[in-house]
Parts: C-alpha cells; sequence; structure tokens
C-alpha cells in the first residue's frame, strides 16, 4: 500500500492552471501503473478528519489547515517486493510539495 | 484507457467564468468567499476525476459551480437577509438560467468592467484582472508583471478594499457612462497584452499568457453587440499582429532580436490575417483611436516579406496621425528612427530637436542612444560617444545596457 501524505491542496494556494498541472501528473501516474500492470485500486480523501480516541470514544474534528500533513488517499500496488513498491513510488507527483508516500506491506496470513 | 488531456488552461478559464457568476449572484461583497469556494470546486475535481475525466469537463465544472452557490446560498443567507431568495421575490433570478453560456458571458463582462472600474487605480486594475477574471495566482502574477509578490498582495487588498468602498456595483454601465467605460477597458487590456509583448526579461510562457488573456478578454467583448466597437476591433487587430511576431523577439539565448534580424518564417499567418479581418471591421467609422493607428502600424511590419521591404512612407504617415489623436513625443521619437533608416538626416534631426527628452521619463536613454546613432551615421564620431555616454548613465535594464554598450564600441571602432 502507498500511503500518500502531505498537505491538503485545498491549503496549498495553488492557482488554477498549478491544480490543471498537478492534475495531469497524477493521471499520468495512475496511467502508467495500470499499465504496467501493478495498479490494484486506490482512492483520494476528502480533508473531513475526526478522529475517535481513548476508552470514552472522544470525538475531535481536526481541520486539515491545523495538520502538517494528512492522509490525502492511498494506492494498493501488487509489487514483486519492497524495492520494487518503491520504486513504483518515485513517481508521485508532489514531492515538491514536500509530499512524502509511505510503503506499508500489507499483512498475509497463512 | 482514460483520458489524461484536458484544454489548455481550461482550469483558469472555468475559474474566472465561475467566479463571475456566483459574483453576479451574490454580489461583490463576497468575492473572498466566492473565489475560495470556486479554489476548491477544483481541488474536488482531481479527486472526482481519479478515475478519468467525464466527458465534458467543463459541463462537470459548472454544475460543481451551482452545487457550491447551493452551499454558499445556505451559509451567506444564514447571515445576510441581503441575499435574494432563490424561489420568490422581484430580485430572484432563476438560478439555472444564470448558468446558460450567454449569461456566463455576461456575467464575465461584467467583472471586466468592475475590474476597470474608476474607483480603482491603474495598477490595482491589472493585478485585481488577473486574479478575478484570469485566475492568476499572487505568484503567478508577481512572476508575470515583474513584482514582489508582497507588492501584488497590497494591491489585491487595495483593490478589493475600494471596491468595497466605493459601493461599485456589479454592473455593465449604460447610456452616455458606456463609451467613457469602454475606454477605461480597452485601455486596460491595452496595457495588459504591452506587459506580455514589451517585456524582455520574462520567460516565453508567461509573456504569451499575458498576450493571451489580453487577446482572450478583448474577444469577449467582440462577442457581445453593445461592447463591440470599431476602437475594439482594432486593438484586437493589434494583439493579432504583434503576437504573431512574439516567438521571434527573443532568441534561444533570451536576448533581444531586432526586428530587423526576426526570423520572419516564423510568423503565425493565421493570426496576421484574423487581425487583418478585424482590421477591416475596425475602420467602418471615420472615427479612428489611437489603437487603429498602431494596428496599422504593425499590420505594415506584419505583411512586409523582408525589413527592407517595409513601406516606411506609410508608417510615417500612420505615426503622424497617431500622434494627432494621442500626442506623445515617442511618436516623435519613431519618426525620427524611420527618417535615420530612410537617410532623412535633416528630418530625422528637426523631430530630435523639437523633442524634451525629461518627457520621455525613465526611457530619454532612447533619445540620447538616437542622437549618437544620428551623429554616427553623419560620421561625428566624438559627439556620438558623447551621446551614447549619457544614454549609458539613463538605462536601468540590463539587456538594454548591454546592447548599449555594444553599440558604444562599433562607434569607436568607427574611423
Amino acid at each position: 500500500m502507498l500511503v500518500i501524505l502531505g498537505k491538503s491542496y485545498a491549503d496549498l494556494n495553488l492557482s488554477p492552471e498549478e491544480v490543471q498541472a498537478r492534475m495531469g501528473k497524477w493521471f499520468a501516474w495512475t496511467e502508467k501503473m495500470k499499465t504496467q500492470g501493478v495498479y490494484q485500486s486506490g482512492n483520494a480523501l476528502t480533508d473531513q478528519i475526526k478522529r475517535v480516541t481513548g476508552p470514552e470514544r472522544t470525538v475531535t474534528d481536526r481541520s486539515s489547515t491545523e495538520l502538517k500533513e494528512l492522509i490525502g488517499g492511498y494506492y494498493l500496488v501488487k509489487a514483486r517486493d519492497f524495492d520494487h513498491a518503491v520504486e513504483i513510488a518515485a513517481d508521485y507527483p508532489d514531492y515538491d510539495l514536500n509530499g512524502t508516500i509511505e510503503v506499508r506491506e500489507i499483512m498475509h496470513y497463512g | 484507457m482514460p483520458q489524461n488531456q484536458l484544454v489548455d488552461h481550461l482550469f483558469r478559464h472555468q475559474y474566472g467564468r465561475m467566479v463571475s457568476i456566483l459574483t453576479r449572484i451574490f454580489g461583490l461583497k463576497h468575492l473572498e468567499t466566492i473565489e475560495d469556494a470556486v479554489q476548491d470546486t477544483f481541488i474536488n475535481a482531481i479527486k472526482a476525476w481519479q478515475n478519468g475525466i467525464p466527458d465534458n469537463p467543463e459541463a462537470w465544472l459548472t454544475q460543481a459551480a451551482k452545487n457550491r452557490s447551493l452551499d454558499l446560498f445556505r451559509k451567506l443567507g444564514a447571515e445576510q437577509s441581503r441575499i435574494p431568495k432563490l424561489d420568490s421575490g422581484p430580485s430572484s433570478i432563476a438560478l439555472g438560467e444564470l448558468f446558460l453560456d450567454n449569461e456566463i458571458a455576461d456575467s464575465q463582462l461584467r467583472m471586466i468592467f468592475t475590474a476597470c472600474n474608476p474607483a480603482l487605480n491603474a495598477q490595482d486594475q491589472i493585478a485585481f484582472s488577473l486574479k478575478t477574471i484570469s485566475g492568476f495566482s499572487q505568484k503567478e502574477i508577481a512572476a508575470s508583471l515583474l513584482l514582489k509578490e508582497e507588492t501584488v498582495k497590497k494591491r489585491l487588498i487595495r483593490a478589493r478594499k475600494s471596491i468595497q468602498q466605493s459601493g461599485i456595483s456589479f454592473e455593465i454601465p449604460s447610456g452616455k457612462e458606456l463609451p467613457g467605460r469602454m475606454n477605461r477597458v480597452l485601455e486596460v487590456l491595452y496595457l495588459l497584452f504591452n506587459e506580455g509583448f514589451h517585456s524582455t526579461q520574462q520567460a516565453f510562457l508567461i509573456r504569451e499568457d499575458l498576450c493571451g488573456e489580453a487577446i482572450r478578454l478583448c474577444k469577449m467583448l467582440l462577442e457581445k453587440k453593445y461592447t463591440t466597437t470599431h476602437s475594439a476591433h482594432a486593438l484586437f487587430a493589434l494583439m493579432c499582429f504583434n503576437t504573431a511576431r512574439l516567438k521571434s523577439k527573443l532568441n534561444t539565448q533570451n536576448e533581444v532580436v531586432s526586428l530587423r534580424h526576426q526570423d520572419r518564417s516564423t510568423w503565425d499567418m493565421a493570426l496576421i490575417r484574423l487581425g487583418h479581418v478585424h482590421m477591416e471591421h475596425a475602420v467602418e467609422t471615420d472615427r479612428f483611436s489611437n489603437y487603429h493607428y498602431e494596428a496599422a502600424i504593425a499590420a505594415e511590419h506584419a505583411t512586409a516579406t523582408t525589413y527592407e521591404e517595409t513601406n516606411w512612407a506609410n508608417i510615417l504617415h500612420w505615426y503622424e496621425l497617431l500622434d494627432q489623436v494621442q500626442p506623445s513625443p515617442f511618436n516623435g521619437l519613431n519618426r525620427a528612427v524611420i527618417y535615420l533608416q530612410l537617410k532623412e538626416f535633416e528630418k530625422s534631426r528637426e523631430l530630435l530637436e523639437s523633442i524634451e527628452p525629461a518627457q520621455l521619463e525613465q526611457r530619454a536613454y532612447l533619445y540620447y542612444g538616437l542622437w549618437a546613432e544620428y551623429y554616427s551615421k553623419k560620421g561625428e564620431k566624438e559627439k556620438s560617444i558623447t551621446a551614447i555616454n549619457r544614454a549609458l548613465d539613463l538605462v536601468s535594464n540590463e539587456a538594454e545596457r548591454t546592447y548599449l554598450i555594444g553599440r558604444r564600441e562599433k562607434y569607436a571602432s568607427h574611423i
């Protein structure tokens, strides 16, 4: 799983032109993963965050503006091994916006 | 396979459309809220279009803006009783109708007239137009106008403040007020275009973007009957002729290429033809504006197949007429340049003597540079060096300075 971490686009003051350019890069990346047959699924997440914590099940609202980074989405990819997954993550388009990809392996039982 | 190509500048143009419609609905008072809301729709589009761009992205975005307007009604309507009711009352406008193409164009014209309202000062008008109509970010405005981002920010804040304080209505002026306001609109578009066309320091893409925006906005005026004036046609023609040779103005090292040395085979013939079409409409009157004459001059250059074949006599004539509708020492300076080319030294000297260099302000160096050229052609080496040194004392632009230093070396080597 590639977990996408970074500031919310809504808080980056991108111009419409920049948003469009970013979108082109995102689509190209997804397309590349599909052509290579590694893409399984993926989703983007909205900026609304509620945290449920503690034995009291305390619910708190977190806003994207107050967070340095939040999970913006994820991709499930089928990689040969860990290194291959890292290689796939190299095409993520937002490293220049201080974005991060966390590569995690899904645990298989049995 | 999902198509991942969108029309160039789709978001930028769509931004202007959506901000205009929503401003028409909610009023200029809520401009900032509206701009944020529109920005959100693009970010949502990225997420929503992950698995493929919709067949008609523009319609998708327009629908998103419509949905946003319903959200805004709830948000702003609760705070403000001024907001028109959606379903009743004399001020109510059928929401759907405002999103029809024709009404969108109308809203955008309202925004153009708002940006060019005399309550705003001239510098702020350009920054505000780029932000609100063209969807440029502060950073993009700063880069294209060669300003600090902080300066742009101040101008935008001041523009918004002027709009709030003077209670400008979001309308196109009518009756007697329209012609005067049209003049200002054309002037702002002309300035916007020139920022892109004349700057020698910016990356090509930025300059092309500015010229492109000026052309697009001018075209919008020409799509409505009441804003289609002969002057607007002339300005549009001028922009076409000049844009046609934009690419040849700088070489690969980003150095200025003079008209004489530009590669004419790169000029955009389709744009030149379009310029001529608009020129024909422009001259269907007996009252010519400065745009008419400037376009006529640009047309002479654009249609000359080589530099040598330029019809200088015509250009001189246009400059004389231009000086009658819009007197400027620069017209005299330009004519002096042409006389020098034509080796009519006496006429050139007479014109130069009639010009007061102080009136040329920061560009007074051009005046001394021209004297230097004059003396050099007359074989008066000492005087040409003295003149070029005066020019060098006054020039501030680096590219121009380099050019003048090159000239000085040439004069000095002349025997």
